[in-house]
């Protein structure tokens, strides 16, 4: 501390220390990452995202998303991100590098969206090249045979909903084919409830196949996956629960499957009309409501109850809205990476019919 | 104002020898010294105070919207500018660059004017600075509300923003240098030490995160990493140094005693710029980096506990025996209660950096605890304590309501204390039902919606604290203190502690 000349080096020089050790190395070391690809060179991986899905982050960035939803999935001795289905594998520097901003998050008072476009049914037309279901399947759907992942299913996404369908979703498309068929998963809680002892519906068919409705009934809701076996007052009220979340949805089919593009144009237009425990604001201001000339449009919110428009108008998407929806089905960090060990490590036959899109 | 016989005189910068300080003929130059000093800095320190406090109370009608918003999210939820996620960073910012950056300058000032013994010279200059920097607030706030955030947690003020607060940090810090050239008397005193560091720390943090995100951002990852890098070192060099160098002259002012040992403040100062620039990917913990750079974080933040630890020692030593004058000075009751903050604040983020914690307490409310106690319990409340030293000085008057000032004080402190206390516990539930993968996610997030009510009421008790504060900041301001060659002690002087007092 001996003069002026001393304190500004030592001022500059320890920042500068900091500099170098927490942005200009690690610079070096990961930031000039390139798409990884497969020995000929193809199945690039990441890709730049669409125009529309650009757009989308920018409002994702704007309302201010990232506040409550992290995009990143910790490996599985950090925490139960991996558990909890919110992905495969950890993330890695690799899954970010068209990222701009990225929006890893620092809080969780929503669930982590880094893989919430893979987790949409696989009909979607949106959902980009990767996430289209390989014919043997059984890749993400093969954790349900273990205790685990049979408990976890309900765990991970919103459980009131009972809408929870994502591990066997890319499996939808392997036992129903039909795309334009909502009431086949039977994702709802109506249909649910008639499945509630896990695994009755459809226990003879093969293990890949039966993973739909299996599957069905852990989604209902943890609460009630863990009560099927008591008292059955308890089963009763949980039932009473899943019913109260029911009567906001009178008609199953309306429900669309879980994810997919019309369920989040739902869910961000009212949360808690899909989940009651959703603490999501309401972003009504991203869609319009209008009166129906002609045709309703094919946008239509399928709104009920008090959320619905009144006859002769409709709740249509804004654009700004549907890039939202583009940007949160373009959420996708299935592909294998080199150097990050998949936790799903599916048995080698599933693993090269994901790879290879 | 400052006569020599104060009970609570402001004798001497401790740095000189104590011979001098009776003095009286050295003593009485000195208080036209001082009298000519503080005239000079009026307008800049006040211009600065009155923004500040002004923008300490929008953000705090946006951190009570926040607030509520989180447990009932329908509220004003249709109009895209009031909708939540603009609200919270509009808060933040507020709170960060209006309130939080323009007290602390506003305090440097007046500290580096005294401390280097001149006048200012360029006084407009800092006032343009303090205009241009208000506008670039105004600028950011505007551009978040209006959907222009950057997404990066501290730095959403967007670019055109951006370009104003640094032309206005331009103006201030070409000051800053200028004054240490006319500075008189060569020691440097350690609160220089820390303000010359802040100001010299912050363009560059600012510079390089605003080069690394936005001119040429770097990929990936790394934008978050930097991102982290700077926001962390927002608060430890920025904040964490105004606040520091503050109570490092506060407190040796008021007790009328020099600071307990140079050597303690030297070793604190020199790891605490070496190991809180080091800190801040521990925000990141477990996420997709190298786990190099993390681990390198959490052990900068561990070794932080030697700045720490010294710096409390040398105010717990410079204190001892003089703790009943909280009972009387506004400025010593917040600035200590700001220097413990400050070590609680330390060792909580130690803590939650930590691995085998940061399972259970990563992305959980806990951290909102952590940043309120720094910038607040620490920051804020130094920054109180020394408006309350420094206005009077200003305005040539005195607090007119001690009760006023007492009010204030015990709002924040159990404000803070209950918020902290609700997001800790409410963190930690969060956190555990949200590790725990056989409960549902939602089930983490409803666990904490009566602790985030606990917080909205904490909340209520710091807003009081703060209009009262700005209802007697505007009386000061309008002439409306009291005439009196005395300050206003919080509570009468009694017998057994007069002989402190009047030390």
């Amino acid at each position: 501390m001996k003069g002026f000349t001393a304190l500004i080096l030592g001022i500059f020089g320890t920042l500068a220390f900091s500099w170098i050790g927490l942005a200009f190395i690690p610079n070096l070391q990961i930031g000039h990452l390139d798409p990884q690809t497969d020995e000929e060179g193809k199945d690039a991986y990441p890709s730049p995202k669409s125009g529309m899905a650009e757009r989308g982050h920018r409002i994702y960035v704007a309302n201010g998303c990232f506040y409550c939803h992290s995009q990143q999935v910790r490996a599985d001795y950090a925490g139960s991100d991996i558990d909890r289905k919110w992905g495969e594998r950890r993330s890695a520097p690799r899954d970010y590098i068209f990222e701009r901003p990225v929006e890893l998050g620092k809080m969780r008072m929503g669930p982590d969206l880094a893989n919430i476009g893979h987790r949409a049914p696989a009909e979607e037309e949106n959902a980009p090249a990767q996430t289209s279901p390989a014919p043997p399947n059984a890749a993400p759907g093969t954790p349900a045979g273990s205790p685990v992942a049979a408990a976890s299913p309900g765990a991970g996404g919103s459980p009131a909903a009972a809408t929870q369908n994502s591990p066997p979703v890319p499996s939808q498309p392997a036992g129903s084919q039909s795309p334009a068929a909502p009431p086949a998963p039977p994702t709802n809680v109506t249909a649910n409830q008639g499945a509630k002892p896990p695994g009755s519906p459809a226990p003879a068919q093969a293990n890949v196949t039966s993973a739909p409705p299996a599957q069905a009934s852990p989604a209902q809701s943890t609460a009630n996956a863990a009560v099927a076996g008591s008292s059955p007052a308890l089963q009763q009220a949980v039932a009473a629960v899943a019913g109260a979340a029911t009567s906001l949805q009178p008609s199953p089919s309306n429900v669309p499957p879980t994810y997919s593009a019309a369920w989040h144009h739902l869910h961000l237009y009212s949360p808690r009309s899909l989940n009651l425990d959703s603490g999501m604001p309401a972003y009504k201001f991203l869609y319009s409501k209008r009166r129906i000339s002609g045709q309703p449009s094919a946008e239509t919110l399928k709104l009920r109850g008090d959320e619905a428009p009144g006859p002769g108008w409709e709740v249509v998407p804004t654009y700004d809205a549907e890039c939202l929806v583009a940007y949160l089905m373009s959420l996708d960090q299935s592909h294998p990476l080199k150097e990050v060990k998949s936790i799903a490590a599916p048995p080698s036959p599933p693993a090269p019919g994901k790879a290879p899109q | 104002m400052n006569s020599p016989d104060l009970p609570i005189s402001p004798t001497e910068i401790p740095l000189r020898a104590p011979s001098s300080v009776t003095d009286l003929s050295a003593s009485d130059v000195d208080q036209v010294e001082r009298a000519l000093i503080d005239a000079s800095t009026r307008v800049p320190v006040l211009m600065f105070y009155t923004s500040a406090v002004a923008w300490l109370l929008l953000g705090t009608l946006l951190a009570g919207f926040t607030s509520f918003k989180l447990h009932s999210p329908d509220l004003l939820s249709n109009v895209p500018v009031l909708t939540w996620g603009r609200i919270r960073p509009a808060h933040v910012n507020v709170m960060l660059y209006g309130w939080a950056s323009m007290v602390g300058i506003g305090t440097a000032i007046w500290l580096m004017a005294r401390l280097c013994r001149t006048t200012l010279r360029h006084p407009l200059l800092i006032v343009a600075g303090g205009v241009f920097w208000n506008l670039g607030v105004l600028l950011g706030v505007g551009g978040i509300l209006a959907g222009d955030s950057t997404g990066y947690n501290w730095i959403e003020f967007p670019s055109y923003a951006a370009v104003v607060l640094f032309v206005a940090y331009s103006l201030i810090v070409s000051w800053a240098v200028l004054m240490f050239r006319f500075r008189r008397g060569d020691p440097i005193y350690i609160t220089q030490w820390y303000l010359l560091a802040a100001f010299l720390w912050f363009p560059w943090i600012y510079l390089a995160a605003q080069t690394m995100l936005f001119i040429v951002p770097v990929q990936g990852v790394l934008q978050a990493a930097v991102a982290w890098w700077y926001a962390n070192n927002l608060l430890f060099l920025w904040f964490g140094s105004l606040g520091l160098g503050t109570a490092y002259y506060m407190i040796p002012k008021v007790t009328g005693r020099p600071v307990y040992s140079y050597h303690l403040a030297a070793i604190g100062f020199w790891s605490y710029a070496l190991f809180a620039s080091w800190t801040g990917m521990q925000r990141l913990i477990d996420g997709p980096f190298p786990a190099w750079m993390i681990t390198a974080s959490i052990a900068a933040m561990i070794l932080s506990i030697i700045p720490v630890a010294t710096v409390g020692l040398n105010h717990h030593m410079t204190m001892r025996n003089y703790f009943p004058l909280m009972r009387y000075s506004p400025t010593l009751r917040f600035t200590v209660f700001g220097a413990m903050s400050y070590t609680a604040f330390s060792v909580l983020g130690t803590l939650i950096s930590l691995r085998s914690f940061a399972r259970f307490l990563h992305f959980s409310e806990v951290s909102i605890a952590y940043s309120h106690l720094g910038l607040y319990a620490f920051f804020s409340m130094i920054m109180f304590g020394a408006m309350y030293y420094i206005v009077p000085r200003m305005v040539g008057r005195e607090w007119r309501y001690s009760s006023l000032i007492k009010l204030h004080f015990w709002s924040s402190v159990y404000g803070i204390a209950l918020m902290t206390l609700m997001l800790l516990v409410g963190g930690l539930v969060q956190g555990l039902n949200m590790d725990n993968p056989t409960l549902a996610f939602t089930e983490s997030t409803q666990s904490v919606l009566p602790y985030l009510r606990g917080r909205t009421l904490s909340g209520l008790l710091m807003a009081v604290a703060h209009f009262i504060f700005a209802y007697h900041f505007g009386l000061m301001l309008f002439g409306l203190g009291r005439t009196a060659s005395v300050p206003t002690f919080l509570n009468p002087v009694e017998p057994d502690t007069e002989e402190l007092v009047a030390h």
